[in-house]
């Protein structure tokens, strides 16, 4: 019994990464209207930032929950100006299709850099030990991440739904020519939104470096569960994005109690009934493509 | 339609193993038409397929297990593959196709991913990670042994493949998909069920990649979970936009420019994902049209030179 | 195809002219079928394998050839040596792909290396195909000599075998009778799986439960098979992962102090350069197989000492593996006075001979291992560490008979 409630820990944890990465995807998509592909990458660019703030300038943990979002968010406006924003008279998908070359240039690239066997990355010494629950030990590191990963998902919400900055964003999401046509400067915001939304995708990788092996791929096959994860939520939704993934993380932890091969497939089945039964998501509205 | 490319294309397909290393060729044929199959999904019926190794990789390991197993004859593993792919892709469009556009492309992504995970955990069937190996390929009274016989004996199914591909554009089932393609309302409101149009497409196209898949699998003696991998999805999409959407001919121009890229850097320590992310960056913002319009482009223009002087 | 026109005439006037003083030191000239030798090594440089052989193991397969060249004679086979190399990314599809180009597009006589079980099973039905030379050095699987063995493939350093009657019965005997093995879900793994079950269950100890964990494992994370085995409780955690995956099975069996609980850990494979990973203390105490150590005797230390100063690190016994097979077919080569394949089987098969990695080596011709001793090694801590990279000691012998498989087990059929 205490192998379900933890594996049902290890399922809050996984889901972390899952609501963290949808959220900076459905803020992106909401916005801009692109499907960043690269939000895998970002997410492991921020588990290496995280690796080499301590390998070459001794930077801890702790300063680099806030360093490697903030730098990785910058580059990604760059990337915005120079790049993404020429695409965004056409469709769609020529931004995902852009993404998606961005992505394997930035993976092979570390890849050619680093090996692809992946690097050391100590958790801080504060949440090195274990909890006992029951007779065995669960890393109290896990247990941080949970917490924080919950906390930065609800000052995010609280950001888009009560403050001046979020409403634009929000106005911008669901009506943008009226936004415009009420004066307001929407494409000022884009830029910064795509920053502020792959930071979150930097922070969840520094979340993951001390948990998982920082390398090349390991953002790779994470950015799939989470277009599913989106799907399940709803595409244009903040709330479906963090809950999805949450849902998703326990749903395929317990999976994994019954069968260790249900734990990846989980995810994919849900969307296809979310498919079947609500296209739109749980809590996505009628398609706006 | 003018005869030029069909001339000039079976020719082509007839010396390419005698100019390449036969492999090689066979993988530019094969790639050739998994990448067709995409484009007319993509070119004429606006459905951007990003999970159609699904299509490829479920024909290739239908084709290597059903001549392992059974040692038919090539031809017959391959078709097996190629309607197994197709009706694979009965269930998998019916759900993507709910869906429109680019949740359109990240359905069909996270599908093929799920028959990644679901053939890695099939390990009885597929092999799991050793994949299917020694793939055995026959043909009653001849030898396709060696790659550059197999390439000629798998040429005459490619060409089929590649004319069903021709003749579904230019029929009426392909008119309407265009008319879906540039206005799924107006068409529905003439009273076509774009629904059903856009399955059958799905369904031939993922036919196609089968027919593709089927036949690599017998020609490297080999299935594996590469085939089913995401980034092949990736690679076949590249190779239509690089020659050109909605062209045909342009996705064998795509697939043999890539591949024999490729090929060149191989002395180059492996960065194929470097250099296939930055034709991708490059193509889609400053090459959308692709190659074959260009060359069809230049062609017109020699002419005309040749013509008003 | 400009390119490789020009590649193919160079390679040629080259030939030509190196055709001068092929005779051997015995008198016998040497002959080759196109005027080189080309040595091809298929391994993975970049991935989970990529520390304990990869780009090193090239090297050391390079220093094997200038050491003979400087031993016998510039010409001494018969015209120049190439050392060609591939990455197979640990995939089986690929690695076929290379080894099949590297035979046919680039003339290659011998494939050496490959690690990665499955991989390996895939070049050995090229190298019947293709009918050359393939000699394996890094994979464990008991197929090559067994389901999988063919004319022209031999199996050179290790097998899983000779693994699980080291460290399985010496484990199992020291105490631990009831195991939970967790290994990687592909040919390696499930041989291990299969190799140290029989030891163990043989030792009169038995097997709770064995769990497949993904490969490549992409998440590096076995927190679910690592929290199952709190749950069961065995008294050994037989981790059959390597390389990479080692390294974090390790760190998570620390993270989740499952020793503290009496779960003594037991590793399959474990390699110098997975303990310069994690530190020699987060290993200390560990008992392990191996085929060779560094620091074993002076001959060793030698190839050794030449090793770091080329590299920068101690040799594994893959490095060491690929030198000395190297060697051997160079040799075999040199006696039979020419590099055709079915020549140099002849020679290698029945053949007996020692050197600084093998000692007490035969090839068996019924199944083209080769036998040789191996050894029991322990993990010393920091503390008695006498020099950097010295991890180990010895505390046991296995002689090449007790570490080679019988022959009626194999179920190899080679026809003659």
């Amino acid at each position: 019994m205490e192998y379900v409630a933890l594996q049902l820990f290890n399922g809050l944890a996984n889901g972390s990464f899952y609501a963290l990465l949808s959220l900076g995807l459905a803020v992106i998509f909401g916005v801009l209207r692109v499907v960043n592909f690269a939000h895998g990458a970002f997410y492991m660019l921020g588990a290496f930032g995280a690796y080499l703030l301590l390998q070459d300038f001794g930077v801890g943990f702790w300063p680099a929950l806030a360093i490697a979002p903030l730098a990785i968010g910058l580059a990604a406006m760059g990337l915005e100006r120079l790049l993404i924003r020429r695409l965004y008279g056409l469709d769609p998908l020529y931004n995902f299709l852009l993404t998606f070359g961005l992505t394997l240039i930035i993976q092979d690239g570390m890849r050619l850099r680093f090996g692809l066997q992946g690097q050391p990355y100590p958790a801080p010494a504060e949440l090195g030990g274990s909890l006992s629950l029951g007779p065995v030990g669960y890393p109290v590191y896990r247990l941080f991440v949970i917490v924080f990963s919950l906390a930065v998902c609800v000052l995010v919400w609280y950001l888009i739904e009560r403050t001046r900055v979020g409403m634009v964003v929000r106005a911008s999401t669901e009506r943008p020519e009226l936004t415009r046509a009420l004066g307001i400067n929407v494409d000022r915001w884009v830029t910064p939104v795509f920053g502020f939304g792959v930071a979150l995708a930097a922070l969840g990788g520094v979340l993951a470096a001390p948990m998982r092996n920082v390398s090349p791929l390991m953002g790779s096959e994470l950015i799939i569960f989470t277009f599913a994860v989106v799907v399940i939520g709803g595409m244009g939704s903040i709330v479906g994005a963090v809950v999805a993934g949450f849902l998703v993380g326990i749903l395929a932890s317990l999976a994994a109690v019954f069968d260790p091969a249900l734990e990846n497939v989980l995810a994919f089945a849900l969307m296809a009934v979310v498919l079947l039964v609500r296209p739109a998501g749980l809590f996505g509205s009628v398609d706006r493509t | 339609m003018t005869l030029l490319p069909y001339a000039g294309g079976t020719l082509v397909a007839l010396v390419l193993p005698r100019l390449l290393y036969p492999v090689l060729a066979l993988d530019i044929l094969l790639w050739g038409l998994f990448a067709v199959s995409v484009d007319l999904l993509l070119g004429f019926g606006g459905l951007l397929s990003f999970g159609h190794a699904a299509f490829w990789g479920f024909g290739g390991y239908a084709g290597a297990i059903t001549a392992k197993a059974l040692g038919v004859p090539f031809p017959v593993a391959a078709v097996v593959g190629a309607v197994s792919a197709a009706a694979l892709a009965v269930p998998f469009g019916f759900l993507a196709i709910r869906r429109r556009g680019i949740y359109f492309a990240m359905v069909t992504l996270a599908f093929a991913q799920m028959l990644f995970y679901l053939a890695n955990e099939w390990r009885a069937l597929t092999g799991g990670e050793n994949g299917v190996q020694g793939v055995p390929r026959v043909l009653p009274g001849l030898s396709v042994g060696r790659s550059i016989d197999f390439y000629y004996a798998a040429l005459p199914l490619v060409i089929v493949g590649f004319a069903l591909a021709i003749r579904i554009v230019h029929s009426p089932f392909g008119h309407v998909l265009v008319a879906i393609r540039d206005n799924e309302a107006r068409a529905q409101a003439l009273g076509y069920h774009t629904w059903r149009y856009k399955l059958l497409a799905f369904a031939l196209s993922g036919g196609l990649a089968g027919l593709a898949g089927a036949l690599f699998a017998l020609g490297h003696g080999f299935a594996s979970l590469d085939l089913l991998h995401w980034t092949t999805s990736g690679t076949a999409v590249l190779m239509t936009i690089l020659g050109g959407i909605g062209t045909l001919w342009g996705s064998l121009v795509g697939a043999a420019v890539v591949l024999l890229v490729r090929d060149t850097l191989t002395n180059v320590p492996e960065a194929s994902g470097v250099v296939t992310g930055a034709i991708f960056v490059v193509i889609v913002l400053a090459f959308r049209r692709g190659l074959w319009p260009t060359l069809a482009d230049l062609i017109r223009l020699a002419r005309s030179r040749s013509l008003g002087s | 195809m400009q390119r490789t026109i020009a590649l193919l005439v160079a390679t040629l006037v080259l030939a030509a002219g190196c055709g001068g003083g092929n005779v051997g030191p015995g008198g016998g000239a040497v002959k080759l079928s196109d005027g080189k030798l080309v040595i091809a090594v298929i391994n993975d440089q970049s991935g989970v394998y990529a520390d304990l052989s990869g780009k090193n193991a090239v090297e050391a397969v390079k220093m094997a050839v200038e050491d003979f060249k400087a031993k016998y004679g510039e010409n001494s086979l018969g015209g120049t040596v190439e050392v060609i190399t591939a990455d197979h990314q640990n995939k089986p599809d690929v690695a076929s792909a290379k080894a099949q180009e590297f035979y046919e597009r680039n003339a290659a006589d011998l494939i050496l290396d490959v690690p990665t079980s499955s991989a390996a099973l895939g070049i050995a039905k090229v190298a019947l195909d293709q009918k050359k030379l393939y000699i394996n050095v890094t994979a464990a699987t008991t197929d090559l000599t067994g389901a999988s063995c063919n004319k022209y493939t031999f199996h050179y350093a290790y097998d899983t075998y000779m693994l699980a009657q080291g460290t399985g019965i010496t484990v199992t005997q020291q105490g631990g009778k009831s195991w939970y093995i967790i290994y990687p879900n592909y040919a390696f793994g499930q041989d291990m799986e299969k190799s140290f079950r029989q030891a163990v269950i043989g030792a009169g100890g038995n097997v709770i439960q064995s769990d497949g964990s993904p490969f490549p494992n992409t998440t590096g994370d076995f927190s679910s098979l690592l929290l199952k085995a709190g749950q069961l409780k065995p008294q050994v955690l037989g981790a059959m992962q390597a390389g990479g995956d080692l390294v974090n099975v390790v760190k998570q069996y620390n993270e989740f102090k499952l020793k503290d609980q009496n779960i003594k850990l037991a590793i399959g494979l474990l390699f110098d350069t997975d303990i310069t990973a994690l530190g020699q203390d987060a290993f200390a105490g560990t008992l392990y197989t191996t085929p060779w150590l560094w620091s074993m005797d002076d001959q060793s230390r030698q190839f050794a000492d030449k090793f770091l100063k080329r590299t920068g690190i101690r040799p594994t016994f893959a490095h060491a593996g690929n030198y000395s097979a190297a060697w051997q077919y160079m040799e075999a080569v040199r006696r039979g006075g020419t590099d055709d394949a079915d020549a140099v089987v002849k020679q290698l098969e029945g053949y007996k001979f020692s050197d600084f990695f093998i000692r007490n080596g035969v090839v068996r011709a019924d199944d083209h291992w080769v036998m040789h001793d191996a050894l029991i090694a322990q993990v010393k801590p920091k503390s008695e560490a006498k020099e950097q990279f010295d991890y180990s000691k010895v505390v046991g012998t296995l002689s090449a008979e007790k570490a080679s498989r019988p022959l009626a087990d194999g179920g190899c059929k080679m026809p003659k």
